[in-house]
């Protein structure tokens, strides 16, 4: 066990290393930040010197070696916009994203958890279809269609909730619907198929044999064992709402750090592009790594793979 | 042809029926034009004159262009792009998987260190960061649409591979010395394509809605181009006042996303569904 975790940990700072290289690179090969720094006007002598006290005249290797110095220290360097520290105007952020996408995961699991018992309970294939069909049609609409559909109905026409920012838990319900909905068919699909591969178990005709209902056999015999697949899938997306978190918060005005990320790109302001894909790929290796870890737990025969 | 009989069969060929009819053959009518600006006619409503007298069969934008036009030019240019990267994908897809499967060792290990790597970043997120640098460029969206997505091909072809080379018909080309160009050529490829293309019929829609999501974020197709997510964007100002701007370009992309995804369901609705779940968490 110990070992499959250092093994976990070390691919996760593997990780986390690609992530950072690839993306400084990306940002050099980029174009020069600071002749957007500049207004027009400025002189070749102007940027020259801008550039040095940058630290952009120097070689790439390193630029790359000083910038993962400072990086492992949490020094992303100044935002070249607003002229603060990068990684804490990113930090600021992440309360407003993980908010999104924690209410967005919880939406989803419910809903697929109650879609799937229903389902389950009544046992009608029709049922099932119906179901199916409809969040099949919800996930062939991209975060952003379905999130503009929802504004227009329930904010333009119907105005019950608001349409942009954060606040209260009203401020909340779109965007969560809007980025949980997506995988609900994913999870559905998966919840009913592994309930429907517990229903072919032995204990399940026996417990059946020893006249329980229906209602019971399903709850207490079938649903813990059906559970794991789902929560494990849903963990490893919980982390891939970071992904969708960045177009939803854009549709929803909601000030989350994937907003900022697009942003910060649209005005080339490289230290906050880099700080942001940053924490957003840690807190996404993080899950997964905490997903495995604890799905080793549950599921012993994990770690033989 | 049973298959084809189903629900879902029939779903897909209608819903991309209207797709083909919307990108295909609307060009081919009279008034279209994308790009001719009205500007007397700007925010027509739905199967409305302008002052002036034009006929718009869906409205106009806001600079009065027809936007029945201009949904069927998005159409074409996601579908293109999504082509392209779609086939980019899965060339290479196949050719590391294949790879990696035949010569096993610590290429394998590689090839699969790179796919992992890769899963461990929203693709959206990578997206981003790589258009942001190299500039909202048609070509290279599909390049690089392309470039982030063979991950599934690669793990599908890789694993075909690692069952099919200890065949009888491998071993045997082994045995007379065949080398190992040949054999992936001749013996792996032909039998591992047909699972690749019906993965390639599903990530097809994860594709367009990838580009349509990064051109709704402003970092992908460029004005005056259409593509559908830039659409979308475009019109979300006009939200209250001309609402068809956001919600007739969603339509498209809808029609096209679930006529896939029906499509692959039909595909793999009669095969066993299992084996479909564990390639679910891209």
């Amino acid at each position: 066990m110990l070992f499959f975790i250092l093994k976990r940990c070390l691919l996760s700072v593997l990780t986390i290393l690609g992530v950072v290289t690839v993306t400084f690179l990306l940002m050099r090969v980029a174009g020069d930040p600071a002749a957007l720094l500049l207004p027009p006007e400025a002189g070749a002598e102007d940027l020259a010197r801008l550039r040095v006290a940058l630290g952009l005249d120097l070689p790439l290797h390193v630029q790359f070696f000083s910038f993962l110095g400072h990086a492992l220290l949490g020094d992303f360097g100044d935002s070249l916009r607003e002229h603060l520290p990068a990684l804490p105007l990113v930090i600021a952020r992440v309360p407003a994203t993980l908010e999104l996408a924690l209410s967005a995961f919880l939406v989803g699991i419910t809903l697929a958890f109650v879609c799937g018992l229903v389902i389950r309970l009544v046992g009608s294939t029709m049922l099932r279809t119906v179901i199916m069909w409809f969040a099949l049609v919800r996930q062939a609409m991209p975060v952003f269609s379905f999130g503009i559909l929802a504004i227009l109905i329930f904010s333009v026409w119907l105005r019950w909730l608001p349409s942009l920012g954060r606040g209260g838990i009203q401020h909340l319900i779109l965007p969560a619907f809007t980025l949980g909905t997506y995988e609900l068919a994913l999870y559905l699909r998966l919840f009913n198929l592994s309930l429907s591969a517990e229903q072919r178990q032995d204990y399940v005709r026996t417990a059946y044999a020893k006249g329980q209902s229906r209602a019971v056999v399903i709850l207490r015999h079938m649903l813990p064992n059906a559970l794991l697949p789902l929560v494990t899938v849903a963990g490893i997306n919980l982390g891939l709402m970071l992904g969708g978190a960045v177009v939803t918060e854009t549709v929803f005005s909601w000030p989350g750090v994937g907003r900022l990320i697009v942003d910060a790109v649209s005005q080339r302001d490289f230290p906050v592009v880099i700080a942001g894909v940053f924490v957003v790929s840690l807190i996404f290796v993080l899950i997964n790594l905490a997903v495995d870890i604890l799905y080793g737990f549950l599921d012993p025969r994990v770690k033989l793979g | 042809m049973k298959r084809f009989r189903t629900g879902s069969g029939l779903t897909a060929a209608v819903l991309l029926g209207m797709v083909f009819i919307l990108i295909v053959l609307v060009p081919l009518l009279p008034s279209y034009d994308p790009y001719a600006q009205d500007l007397g006619g700007g925010l027509v409503p739905i199967g409305d004159s302008s002052f002036e007298g034009h006929f718009y069969w869906l409205g106009t934008d806001t600079l009065g262009r027809d936007l029945l036009s201009r949904l069927s030019l998005a159409g074409r240019v996601s579908f293109l792009i999504a082509l392209a990267a779609v086939s980019i994908s899965l060339v290479i897809g196949a050719a590391l998987g294949l790879v990696a499967g035949f010569f096993g060792g610590w290429t394998e290990s590689a090839i699969m260190g790179i796919a992992d790597l890769q899963l461990s970043i929203p693709r959206i997120l990578l997206l981003i960061a790589v258009t942001a640098v190299v500039g909202p460029n048609v070509i290279l969206l599909s390049v690089l649409i392309g470039l982030t997505s063979w991950v599934s091909y690669g793990r599908i072809a890789r694993a075909m591979v690692l069952s099919l080379k200890r065949r009888e018909f491998v071993l045997s080309a082994i045995t007379q010395g065949a080398g190992a160009g040949w054999n992936i050529r001749k013996h792996l490829l032909p039998n591992v394509l047909p699972q690749l293309l019906v993965v390639a019929s599903h990530e097809f829609g994860q594709v367009i809605v990838l580009e349509a999501s990064l051109s709704y974020l402003g970092l992908g197709v460029q004005p005056p181009l259409p593509s559908w997510g830039l659409m979308v964007a475009e019109g979300q100002s006009y939200l209250a006042l001309a609402p068809a701007l956001s919600v007739l370009p969603s339509i498209g992309l809808f029609l096209l996303v679930a006529g896939l995804q029906f499509l692959s369901q039909a595909y793999t609705a009669e095969s066993d569904v299992m084996d479909d779940v564990s390639k679910a968490t891209p």
